[in-house]
Parts: C-alpha cells; structure tokens; sequence
C-alpha cells in the first residue's frame, strides 16, 4: 500500500517536472503584456497574430505537407523492407540487415543531416522542398521497419502455408494475409514516421536551404531573434495537435490490438 | 471415375542439408475414397509427407503423383487438396464466415453461390449461425471445425489433416473422431489423417501406415497391424505386448521360456532365432499347473476397466497381463494363451519379405489343409 502510494508520488512529480516548462509556455501565450513574466491580462492577440502571418502559415502548411508525403512514402518502402527482411531465410544474413537498419535509428541526427547535405551538394540536388522530403523519407524508413518487422516475426508461418494451400498465389498471400495482418504495425510506423518528420529539426536544418523552411527550423529563428510572445502560441497548438494525434494513436492500436492479444492468449 | 490411386509416391527422398533425410526412399500408394492414417512418434516425418502432398515443399528425390498425374512441379495453390494445420491457421483478421469462404473468394466465385457453399460447409461441421463470430471468440473445438469447413468448402480430392484432435480434451477428442470418420464416409473423398496416437489409428482407419525414422515400417488394416506386428517397433508402439526372444524349431512349433508350444506362424529357417509377442489381454489367469507358463505376481495396477499385473517366470523374463480378474501380489499363478496368440517375428525383416513369407505359407497351409 505504501508502496504504490511512494511509486504515485515519484510518477507525479516527474510529470510535473516534465510538463510544467510546457504549461508555463502555453499559459503565457495568453498574456497581454507580451513577457514571460507576470502575467496582466487574458488575450488572444498572439493568436490573431499568428493567423495573419501568411509567411508563417506557407511554413505550417510546408511542414505539414513533408510529414503527410513522407511518412506515406516511408511507410510503403518500409513496409515491404520490413517484408524483404522477413523473407530472407538465412539467420545470419537477416541479422546484417536489421543491425544495418537500427545504425540509421540510433546514429545522431547531425551526423545523418550533414552526410544528406553532402549527398545533396555532390549529386546537385538543389535545396528546398526536394532535398527536406527525401531526407525526412530516408530517415524515416527505418523507424516503420522496425515497428512493422515484430509483427510479421510474430505472424505464424503456417497462415501463409494455409492461404497458398487454399489456392491464393503470392499476390494475394500479400494483399490478403500479410497486410491485414501487419496493419496495427504499418499504422504504428506510420504514426511514428509523423511525428519524427514533423518534429524533426537537426536534420532539417542541415539540408533545408532557397526560403523553404519547416516550422521546427523556424521556431529556432526566431527564438533566436528573440522573444515574442507568437511563438507561445505556435507551440501551444503544435502541442494540442500532437496531443490529437497521440490519442489518435492510441485509439487506432488500442483497437487492432485488443483482436490479436486475445488470440495470443487462447494460444 | 477410375479407380486408380489418388496419391502415388515413388520412391520420394526427403532431405534439409546435410543432415539424415527426413523421409528415405518413401513409396506408397493411397486409393480413393479411403481413410489412411500416418501413425508415428513425433518427428518421424508424418507432417512431411502431408506437405510433400499438399505441396508446400518439393522432394529431394523421387516423385508424387496426384491422380494419375505427376505433380512435383506444380505449386501447393493449384493442387486439389487441402489441409486442416495442426495448429488450424485460421486468419485472425478474419471472421468466422470469411476464413471458411477464403478459398471460394480466390476462384472468384459469384457473392451468392459463396454465400450457399460457405454456410452449407458450417452446416457440415454443425457451425450453422457461427458465421459472423471472430475466430478469437471460438473455443478450440470450434476453431478446428471452422478449420475443417475452410478446407472442404473446396471440394478438394484429398484432405489432409495434421494431427487436428491432439489439442483437444480427452472427451471432445473422442467426439470428434467419431465427427471426423462420419465426415470422410459422407464425403466421400480420401481423408490422409496425421496423428502419434494409436488408439486413435486404431479407431478411425481404414488403412494405418506406421513409420518411425522417415520410414513406413508397416502398412495394413487396424487389425492387421495390431495382430501381426512386423517387428518390435511396431508391436511395442501399437497396444501393449510381451515381446520375448525364442526359436523357431519348425513350422508351426515354436520354443520361448524354456518351452515348446504349438503356433499357427510359418515359413521360418529351422531353428532360427526369432521374436514373439504375445498381447497382454490374450493371457489368461489359471491355477499354475493349468498354465503353459508359471509366473510370480511382482505387481498390479488398476486401469479402469482392467488390472494390469506385472509377473515374473523362472527364466526372469517379465509378463504384462490384462485381465478383469484381480489377484494377490506374491502369488504363483499360471498363464495361458491359445496357438493363435503367439506371433511369430523374424528380425530385420522388411515389409516386403514379410508380405512374401505371410503369403508362401499360407498357400501351403491351403495346400497341407487340402
Ligand atoms: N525446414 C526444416 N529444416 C530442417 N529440418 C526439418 C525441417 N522441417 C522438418 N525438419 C525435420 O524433419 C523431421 C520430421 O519432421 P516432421 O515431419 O514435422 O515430423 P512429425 O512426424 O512430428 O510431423 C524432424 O526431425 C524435423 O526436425
Ligand atoms: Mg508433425
């Protein structure tokens, strides 16, 4: 009993640590007096502002577009990456892959974003739009082959044995087997690849370049000009929408999952 | 229809790698319409000839036939057999109705004649009413009938069934045998049905093969194979016995335990060494100077419907008795069993020589008879 309640307040309080700096950014964002300190008055006038920058929300809509394309791009390359990796036989082999697959999710992303810089310099891809979408596929791929490998390896091989026994051929071994059964991965890696896209900045920063910019790297700018009570408001929002798609989320798992894990129980 | 064999292996060889093959130089045929049984200890490659028919792995070596027409290079989808997996491979993402209709939907078949056929097969395997449940909500008995409908939806010549009862209960597993053997007979198509059980075998098949090391040790009827064992393996995996060593002095005449006792066995080298197996319920409890063989009782179980006692003659050599009579542990008691008991075994006989010897000497007996 004094246990839980020890272990409640510890996960309270490192709640409270974590969250308080973004309660304490959101809370100003309603502030009047346009510092981050003592509050004068409730006022939506950041936001106003926010909804007239046109500047700014070319860049939310850039954002947003990169995330959309490449975590949709991602997903299907890692998806039948995830499969080609599954499919190899020899241990060994699949071992290799996989190692050379999580290098990229564990390698730091300064050093990711300036290898791409370099790509993009000597192969004579101009910076922009271009450059920030095949970055943010390239690191993303990985990410959906790791959510989505598990729930093939946890796929028993004899449903593939039973679809090609009642006559289906390796398309629709596919269509009708493998990818009904992997959806809650494809849906977790596609949900992942989002958010790392659309939270992304080392990379970003590296091989953006020609006016285009994304919301990460221009929060970063003008923070660096200093403090204006705007940017409050853009992450308060920023904030609402990944809370939105973290339930999204969790709905969407939650509900694939609930079938499986009964099944794996009955086992 | 002709009446050739639905299933024909020749001389097929299974093997991964380097290690021993899994299945050595396999022939046999299988005819329509008939209930075969693979009967074997687990891992003596029963699962592998299932998959060598069904096609979803290729021989080594030798070839498959599938009525009449050699099927090595044709892919498991387009053969006209299906399989009820061990452990059902049902599709989870699946209902009930769309895991039966699977096959139908793939031959693209119209909406309405699915719907007719899907119902009819859970009709078959008493599902009706089943069919929008999730396969999770489906106990396990019902999970292998949805299996078994999924696979005759199809229509196929064969089914192919691996080892479908060993999950179940005790009680379920004989309901369902006796499901499973009013289904093939309704069918009417050739049931080629997996399982380590032997009582099992015994029970449901037409015909048993017995293989042990990638190997048909023997193929006949179930009373064949129980009353006439072709070697130890055999006699000691199906039922019970008493496998003694003895010597066969001439045709019909035989010495174990010190003794000589007449037999209905033949066709044997004079004198030479050879294994008898006598079943432990055609021993029967007398007064010891009644028996052919005096024993000691050493111990006794009670199995339910019989006593197993466990004896000892002067030689040593122990005996396993079945019988509804109960004795004394520690008492002399004497054994009998009639000529028809004795099963005579010549060692390292194959099935082919066995076969041979059984009808040589039954011609003579005619001729002797005659
Ligand atoms: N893919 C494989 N690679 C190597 N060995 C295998 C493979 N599949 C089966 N075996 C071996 O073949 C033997 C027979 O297997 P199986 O036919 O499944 O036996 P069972 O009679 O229990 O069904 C086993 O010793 C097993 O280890
Ligand atoms: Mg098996």
């Amino acid at each position: 009993m004094k246990k839980m309640k020890l272990s409640t307040i510890y996960l309270f309080i490192v709640f409270v640590i974590l969250y308080a700096p973004i309660f304490y950014l959101m809370f100003f964002s309603f502030n009047s007096g346009g510092k981050m300190y003592h509050f004068e008055q409730f006022t939506l006038d950041w936001y106003r502002e926010l909804f007239h920058d046109t500047r700014l929300l070319i860049i939310v809509l850039n954002t947003v577009i990169i995330a959309l394309l490449s975590s949709v791009i991602s997903t299907i390359l890692g998806v039948f990456g995830a499969i080609a990796i599954w499919y190899v036989r020899k241990n060994y082999q699949k071992s290799l892959l996989l190692s050379f697959n999580n290098v990229l999710i564990v390698s730091p992303d300064v050093i990711i974003g300036a290898s791409f810089l370099i790509m993009f310099t000597v192969v004579g891809i101009k910076l922009g739009f271009t450059s920030v979408l095949l970055s943010h596929i390239a690191f993303s791929v990985p990410i959906v082959v790791i959510m989505v490998l598990p729930k093939l390896q946890e796929m028993s091989s004899s449903l593939i044995d039973a679809a090609q026994d009642l006559g289906a051929g390796r398309r629709e071994i596919l269509t009708k087997v493998i990818l009904p059964y992997i959806t809650p991965g494809i849906f977790a890696g596609f949900f992942m690849a989002l958010t790392y896209s659309l939270d992304d900045f080392a990379v970003t920063f590296f091989v953006t370049g020609n006016g285009f910019s994304t919301l990460s790297v221009e929060i970063y700018s003008l923070a660096r000009r200093g403090i204006s009570l705007n940017i409050n408001a853009l992450s308060t929002l920023l904030f609402l929408f990944t809370i939105i798609l973290v339930i999204g989320y969790y709905f969407i798992v939650t509900k694939r999952n609930g079938r499986a894990v009964g099944l794996g129980a009955r086992k | 229809m002709s009446n050739q064999a639905i299933i024909r292996f020749e001389k097929v060889t299974k093997q991964y790698d380097e290690d021993p093959p899994v299945l050595n130089d396999v022939s046999f045929e299988m005819e329509r319409g008939r209930f075969y049984t693979l009967l074997g200890p687990s891992g003596c490659g029963k699962t592998t000839i299932l998959r060598l028919i069904a096609g979803l792995i290729e021989p080594t070596s030798g070839k498959i036939y599938i009525d009449g027409k050699l099927v090595n290079d044709v892919p498991a989808n387009k053969r006209q057999v299906n399989t009820v997996f061990q452990d059902y491979a049902l599709f989870p993402h699946l209902n009930v109705f769309e895991n039966v209709a699977f096959g139908l939907r793939i031959k693209k078949l119209k909406k309405e004649e699915i719907k007719q056929k899907v119902r009819e097969a859970l009709r078959f395997v008493n599902l009706e009413g089943y069919e929008n449940r999730e396969i999770k909500e489906m106990s396990g008995g019902q999970r292998q009938r949805v299996a078994i409908a999924r696979a005759i939806v199809n229509e196929p010549e064969v089914l192919l069934l691996d080892e479908p009862l060993s999950a179940l209960d005790l009680k379920l597993r004989t309901e369902m045998q006796y499901e499973l053997r009013e289904l093939q007979q309704r069918l009417g198509i050739t049931f080629v049905f997996v399982t380590h059980d032997q009582e099992e075998a015994l029970a449901m098949s037409d015909e048993i093969f017995v293989l042990n090391n990638g190997v048909i040790q023997q193929r006949g009827t179930p009373t064949d194979i129980y009353d006439e064992p072709i070697n130890r393996f055999v006699a000691n995996f199906i039922g019970e016995s008493n496998i003694l060593k003895g010597r066969m002095i001439q045709d019909y005449l035989v010495e174990f335990a010190g003794k000589q006792f007449t037999c209905v066995d033949g066709g044997f080298n004079p004198n030479e060494t050879v294994e008898i197996v006598i079943r432990p319920e055609d021993l029967e409890i007398t007064p010891p100077e009644k028996g052919k063989i005096q024993v000691k009782v050493d111990s006794q179980l009670f199995r339910g419907v019989h006593y197993e006692i466990c004896c000892y003659d002067q030689q040593g050599t122990e005996w396993i008795i079945h019988t509804t009579k109960k004795v004394n542990v520690g008492d002399d008691i004497g054994l009998y069993f009639e000529p028809e008991a004795i099963h005579v075994m010549r060692i390292g006989e194959t099935e082919e020589e066995f076969d041979a010897r059984l009808e040589a000497y039954h011609e003579q007996g005619v001729a002797n008879e005659g």
